[in-house]
C-alpha cells in the first residue's frame, strides 16, 4: 500500500490544496487594500449601470416580440408559489376550524401531545 | 521497496490499475452527472402556514409520538434558501429536530419581486418576524416560542429579541451570527464608504442582484470554486462525494437578491456605522440594544468560518443581557457547521441537549 508521501496522486492533491490556500491568502491580502475597493467599485458601478440599461433594452425587445422576459417568468413562478401558499393557509385554517369544532382534522394527522421531557429529566429519547 | 526517489515501485502497478479503473468510472459517472438532476432537497413533509411576498412560513409535520411544549421557529438568512437546513434524509437538521421531538417552523425567503425593492429593515424585524411568531403561537397553541437564527437570520433574530424583550421569545439560538461588522474585513473593504455608492446602486438596480451577492461570497475565497471543480472531477467516481458536492453547490449558487432599501440599511447602519456593535442600532425608531435580550441564549460559531470570522461574532455573548448564555465553537466552516456529515456529529447533538432542557 502506498502512503501519502510516496503516492503521486496524494502528492498532486496536496499540491492542489496548497495552491488553493496560497492563492486565496494572496488574493485576500490584495483585496484588503483600499486600492482594490476603489477599482472594484468603479468597475462594479459601471457594470451595474450597464446591466440595468441592457436589462431595460432587452425587456423592450422581448415586449416587441410578444415574449415574456425572465423577470416576468419569475414573477409568474412566484405568484404560483403565493397561490400554493394561500391554498396551504386555507387548508391550515380549515384544519384549525375543524379542530375547534371537535371533529378530526381534515387531511392532517392529529398532533402529538406536548408532554415531552428531555432525557436528563427522565424523558425517553426515541 | 522504495527506490532512491522515495517511490514505492512495487505498489505502482496496483496504483495504475486503480487509477485506470477510476478514469473509466469518471467517464461513465461524468455522463450520468450531466444527464441527471441531483438529489431532491428540502423534502421533509411540511405545510405552508403563510406566504406573503418574499416571506414564507412553513410548519414541518411532527415525526415523534410526543413533542416538547415550546415550538421552534427557524429564521433563515435573507441571502439564501432554507433548504440548507433540510438537505436529504439523514443530513437534514429539520428532520433531526423533528425526530428529537421538537415542533418546528421555518421562516424562509424567496426572491423579492421588483415591487418589493422598498422593503426596509423595519418590514423584516417589526413585521415579518412578529407576524410569523404570532402565527406559530396560534398554530401551536403555545405562548412561548424558541427562535433559531442562521447567519443574517441570527442578526434579524437579535434585532427582534432586543426590540421585544418581554416575549414571547423564550430561547434564542444563533448560528454564526456577526455583530461586529468591522471585523468582516473583506466585506467591509468591498463596501468602503469612500468608494461604494450604495445609493447609486440601489437607485439604479432596485433589488440587489443575486449575481452580485454570489460574487462577493466567492471573492472571499477566489480559488476555491476552481479547485472544487477539480476535486469533483477527481472524485466523480465516488457517488457519496458527488451527491454531497451537488447538494452544497446547488445551495451555494442559489443565492437570493436582496430588497434594495433593506440592503441600503445593512450597508449604512451595519457595515459603515457598525451600529449593532456600538449599541446605537434602531429599527423604525425603536432602539435595538443587545443588552435588552434576557432570554437563555446559545451562540454556535465555526472555527474555520471564512464568511463570518470569529472576530466578527465573538462579542455577541458578552453583549447579551441574559444570565443563561453560552458560546460554543465547533470545528467546521460557515456551512459545514450547520449542515452535512460533521454537523450531524457536532452541532446538532449539542443544540438538542441545550434546547431540550429549556423547551418544557
Amino acid at each position: 500500500m502506498t502512503d501519502k508521501i510516496t503516492d503521486p496522486v496524494a502528492l498532486w492533491q496536496k499540491m492542489v490544496g496548497d495552491m488553493e490556500k496560497g492563492f486565496n491568502s494572496f488574493a485576500t491580502k490584495a483585496m484588503e487594500t483600499p486600492e482594490f475597493s476603489q477599482a472594484m467599485n468603479r468597475a462594479g458601478g459601471a457594470a451595474a449601470g450597464a446591466q440595468k440599461q441592457f436589462g431595460d433594452l432587452m425587456e423592450k425587445y422581448l415586449l416587441s416580440m410578444n415574449l415574456p422576459s425572465r423577470e416576468q417568468m419569475t414573477g409568474i413562478a412566484e405568484r404560483l408559489q403565493a397561490i400554493e401558499g394561500q391554498i396551504g393557509e386555507i387548508k391550515s385554517m380549515l384544519s384549525q376550524m375543524s379542530a375547534n369544532s371537535g371533529d378530526a382534522q381534515i387531511g392532517v394527522a392529529p398532533r402529538p401531545p406536548r408532554t415531552k421531557r428531555p432525557p436528563s429529566e427522565g424523558g425517553e429519547q426515541k | 521497496m522504495n527506490g532512491p526517489t522515495g517511490l514505492d515501485f512495487a505498489a505502482i502497478p496496483d496504483r495504475i490499475q486503480s487509477e485506470v479503473q477510476r478514469a473509466i468510472q469518471r467517464s461513465i459517472k461524468g455522463v450520468e452527472y450531466f444527464s441527471s438532476s441531483g438529489p431532491t432537497l428540502g423534502s421533509t413533509p411540511k405545510d405552508v402556514l403563510h406566504s406573503r411576498g418574499t416571506m414564507s412560513l412553513y410548519h414541518y409535520r411532527p415525526m415523534s409520538d410526543e413533542i416538547y411544549r415550546v415550538p421552534v421557529l427557524v429564521v433563515m438568512a435573507t441571502t439564501n434558501r432554507g433548504y440548507i437546513l433540510d438537505l436529504v434524509p439523514g443530513q437534514s437538521f429539520i428532520e433531526f429536530l423533528l425526530k428529537r421531538g421538537y415542533d418546528v417552523y421555518m421562516l424562509d425567503w424567496s426572491a423579492p419581486r421588483p415591487e418589493e425593492k422598498s422593503l426596509r429593515m423595519e418590514d423584516y424585524v417589526l413585521d415579518f418576524i412578529p407576524d410569523c411568531v404570532r402565527r406559530v403561537q396560534a398554530d401551536s397553541g403555545e405562548q412561548d416560542v424558541s427562535v433559531i437564527g442562521y447567519c443574517f437570520g441570527g442578526v434579524l433574530s437579535l434585532l427582534y429579541g432586543s426590540i421585544f424583550p418581554d416575549g414571547p421569545m423564550k430561547n434564542l439560538i444563533c448560528f454564526t451570527t456577526p455583530i461586529d461588522f468591522r471585523e468582516m474585513k473583506l466585506f467591509s473593504n468591498f463596501s468602503d464608504r469612500r468608494y461604494f455608492d450604495v445609493d447609486r446602486l440601489v437607485d439604479s438596480v432596485g433589488n440587489v442582484p443575486p449575481e452580485m451577492i454570489l460574487s462577493s461570497f466567492e471573492m472571499l475565497r477566489p480559488a476555491s470554486r476552481t479547485v472544487s471543480q477539480i476535486q469533483l472531477w477527481e472524485n466523480i467516481w465516488n457517488d457519496e462525494f458527488v451527491k454531497s458536492y451537488r447538494m452544497f453547490d446547488r445551495w451555494a449558487t442559489d443565492t437570493l437578491p436582496l430588497a434594495g432599501e433593506y440592503f441600503r440599511t445593512i450597508t449604512k447602519d451595519l457595515m459603515w456605522d457598525n451600529k449593532l456593535y456600538n449599541d446605537t442600532m434602531s429599527v423604525g425608531g425603536r432602539p435595538a440594544k443587545l443588552e435588552n435580550i434576557k432570554v437563555p441564549m446559545l451562540h454556535a460559531v465555526a472555527e474555520h468560518d471564512h464568511i463570518v470570522p470569529y472576530e466578527a461574532a465573538k462579542h455577541l455573548i458578552a453583549k447579551i443581557g441574559s444570565d443563561d448564555k453560552e458560546e460554543v465553537m465547533l470545528k467546521g466552516g460557515h456551512v459545514s457547521l450547520v449542515a452535512g456529515a460533521n454537523a450531524v456529529k457536532r452541532l446538532w447533538p449539542k443544540l438538542d441537549s441545550w434546547l431540550g432542557t429549556r423547551s418544557t
